[in-house]
Order: structure tokens, then sequence, then C-alpha cells
């Protein structure tokens, strides 16, 4: 398993002088777990293939965008992965007439550009989001993962966890509320 | 001082990638307004990263390697700060000195249509959701639209101007989710005509047409 410096050394590595074994070093630990989020997504494990190749082919074109200040490597890949796929359904599940016309996966509206004055405080809680998913009580751990594996979240969260879909949104609310009190306390 | 912000509800299956397309649009122009929320989304595309972290890894097809070599072979290097040119630019559909949403960039946004005296409506289309029922309003001050309640969920975001609807005070940088339980009466407060970026629900629940949606709002 690769440390967070040997990560970003690879990654200024293929920024500045396009280094292709440190690009080869990221293909190997990022590319499976791409892949593995995507399916774990429900993405049909041929498009889960083809966009882990994709995710990491981008990653070799903007790496000159990224900013070790402004997010890791791994938040950073989560957004091209999810915005390349939410590309793919836009094109294959929207109509036939609309495809085409300029949607740059990167320019989607859910990214958030961050100020330099806001990157700090950002960086910090970042670097403990794993640690504090890790200490949230089950049900909430799982309301937040369902989140973001389920196609239909609301209504598999009321399913999974006995729930009427009316309380979900509260028990969602409820989930994040505690994530972020949990990061509260591991601000300097 | 933006004093109402998208609740989390809609944040998390945003940095999820599970809102649809015409709600993304309305809390993307929040989140250009507003750090505190960009802040919020981050932490939030930080648990998807940390996810991403903790998945379980599925070994790539054999010649996966080669075949993203040559997706990138050729690919020049894009240069830093190419991205996402979020500047505040002037629209015509805007009074001077409001700031166009980024989030509209790759929406088709008709003209100015007349609704009523002093109200005017504008058709939002989302590229590859042309069905969002997305909506641009600009009501004149002192205005009001009739007493109602929603079919489904309501997103507004406030560019210009305020509104009262009882509940509270909705100025420039607002935002306000509204569904079946609100019963409200938006009054246009005085000093400034009042635009909105609104997302409706989605179309089917009306008979398909603006003229009858919008009608249905204001009366006519």
């Amino acid at each position: 398993m690769p440390t967070d410096d040997e990560i970003k050394t690879w990654m200024r590595a293929v920024a500045e002088s396009a280094d292709r074994p440190a690009f080869a070093a990221l293909f190997r630990h990022f590319a499976p777990r791409v892949k593995g989020f995507l399916a774990r997504a429900g993405t049909n494990d041929a498009l889960a293939e083809e966009l882990a190749q994709e995710t990491l082919a981008a990653l070799w074109r903007r790496a000159a965008h990224f900013d070790p200040a402004r997010a890791q490597v791994s938040t950073w890949l989560y957004t091209i992965a999810r915005n390349l796929r939410i590309d793919h359904y836009r094109r294959t599940g929207g109509v036939p007439a609309e495809v085409g016309e300029d949607w740059d996966p990167e320019q989607q509206p859910a990214d958030a550009h961050l100020t330099p004055e806001e990157l700090l405080h950002a960086a910090q809680r970042e670097r403990s989001v794993k640690r504090a998913l890790a200490e949230l009580p089950p049900e909430q751990a799982q309301v937040l993962r369902l989140s973001f594996f389920d196609e239909q979240p609301h209504g598999r969260i009321a399913r999974d966890l006995d729930l009427p879909l009316g309380t979900v949104k509260s028990r969602i609310r409820l989930a994040v509320k505690q994530l972020r009190r949990i990061l509260e306390r591991y601000q300097p | 001082m933006i004093q109402h912000h998208p609740g989390d509800e809609l944040l998390l299956p945003l940095a999820a990638g599970r809102l649809n397309a015409g709600q993304a649009v309305v809390v993307s122009a929040h989140l250009e307004t507003c750090a505190e929320c960009r802040l919020r989304l981050h932490t939030l595309q930080a648990l998807g990263g940390a996810l991403l972290e903790e998945a379980e890894p599925i070994p790539l097809d054999p010649g996966a390697w080669e075949r993203t070599l040559q997706r990138v072979d050729g690919a020049a290097h894009e240069p830093a700060g190419a991205a996402s040119a979020t500047a505040s630019r002037p629209h015509p559909l805007l009074p001077a000195g409001v700031r166009w949403p980024a989030s509209l960039q790759s929406c088709r946004v008709s003209d100015w249509r007349w609704m009523g005296p002093s109200m005017r409506y504008a058709r939002v289309t989302v590229p590859h959701d042309p069905d969002s029922a997305l909506y641009l309003l600009r009501i004149g001050e002192g205005r009001s639209l009739p007493r109602h309640t929603h079919g489904g969920i309501e997103l507004t975001q406030v560019l210009c101007g305020a509104f009262d609807d009882g509940r509270s005070v909705f100025g420039p940088g607002d935002f306000d989710a509204a569904d079946e339980a609100v019963h409200h009466q938006p009054v246009v407060q005085a000093g400034a005509t009042c635009v909105c970026l609104a997302y409706v629900g989605a179309r089917m629940r009306f008979d398909g047409r603006i003229a009858s949606l919008i009608g249905g709002l204001i009366g006519m």
C-alpha cells in the first residue's frame, strides 16, 4: 500500500515530467479501486472497466490541474470517475438528439471550486474523513454508503433500515451532521 | 449575507452524482455564490474519495494498461489553469451587475415570456434532461404569486431581489427547497425586481405545458 507521500510524489512526476513509471504506479494502485468502486455502485463490469481506464487516462491528461493543497488524489479521482459515469448515463440514457453537445465532464456543476483561503480548512478536514467514517455508528455509516452506492438511495435506505421514506431525509441529515461533528473534533 | 442553504439531503446526492440534472443546476448555482456550501460539498466529495480508497479492488482486464496508454498517446498535457472559467459574466436576461450562474453554461435559455403583469418567465433546457422543469422567473417589486402548494419538490435560488413567503425572507444568494408540505405565497419586496432560478419538479407531473404550470401557480 503506497503512502500518501508516495502518491503525491508520483502525481508530481506525472504532472511535471510526464513520467511513465510514476503513471504506471498510480495506475496499479488506483485503477482496480476505481473499477471496484464503480462495480459496487452498480456499474456493469464492462463499463466499470472502460470508465476505470478513462479515469486514469484523465489523470494523465489533467495531472497539471491537480493541486495537492486542494484535494487528496483519491477525492480528485473520485470526482473524475463520478463525472465520467454521469456523462456516460446522460449520453446513453438521454435524448439522442442531445448527444454531441459539448459536455465537458470536468466542468460538471458539482465540482467544488474552492478559493485559496478555503483550502487549508478543507484539506485538513479531508484527511480526517476516512477516520471519521470509521467512527460513525454503523447505521449512519450505512446511510452514507448507500447514498453513494445505490441507484435509488432513498428507497434503498428506507428498505434496508426499515424506515418510512419520509424519514430517510432526516436520517441523511443526521448522518452527515454526525460526520461533521466528528470532523470538528479533529480540527486543530 | 446568505441565510438559506441547501440541506445535506441535496448536497450528499450531488456529491454522489445521484442528483438529477435539473436539481443539480439549481444547487450548483447556489454553490457558486456560497463558500460555506462549497466547503460542505468538498467534505462530502472527500467521503467519495474515502469510499474509493476502501473499495474492494477488482483487477482490470489483461491489456488494460496498454489500452490506457493508447488513450493518452499523442494526447498533450492540458496546461494548468485552463479549467473551469466561472468568471462572472453579464447576461441580457439579468439586470446589470447580476451574475449569470455558470451552472447554466451548457443550458439553453429562452427569452422572457409574459405570464402576468410585471411577471416573466424563461424556460431553461438542461442538456440530456430536456424534461427537467427548470425556469427563470422575474417578478416585479410588490408583486406576489398566489398562494400555492407543490406537486413535488421545488428548488429556488434567488439571483437578485428578495421575496417574503410568510416563512422567511429570501434574498440574493438564498436557496429554498419546498415540498408538498409547504403552502406559501411569495411576495417580492420593494426596492428591486426579483429573479429566481427555479426547479419545479418533473414536468410530467403537470400536463407538459408551461402555461398551465405557471398559470396554475399564478391563477391565469
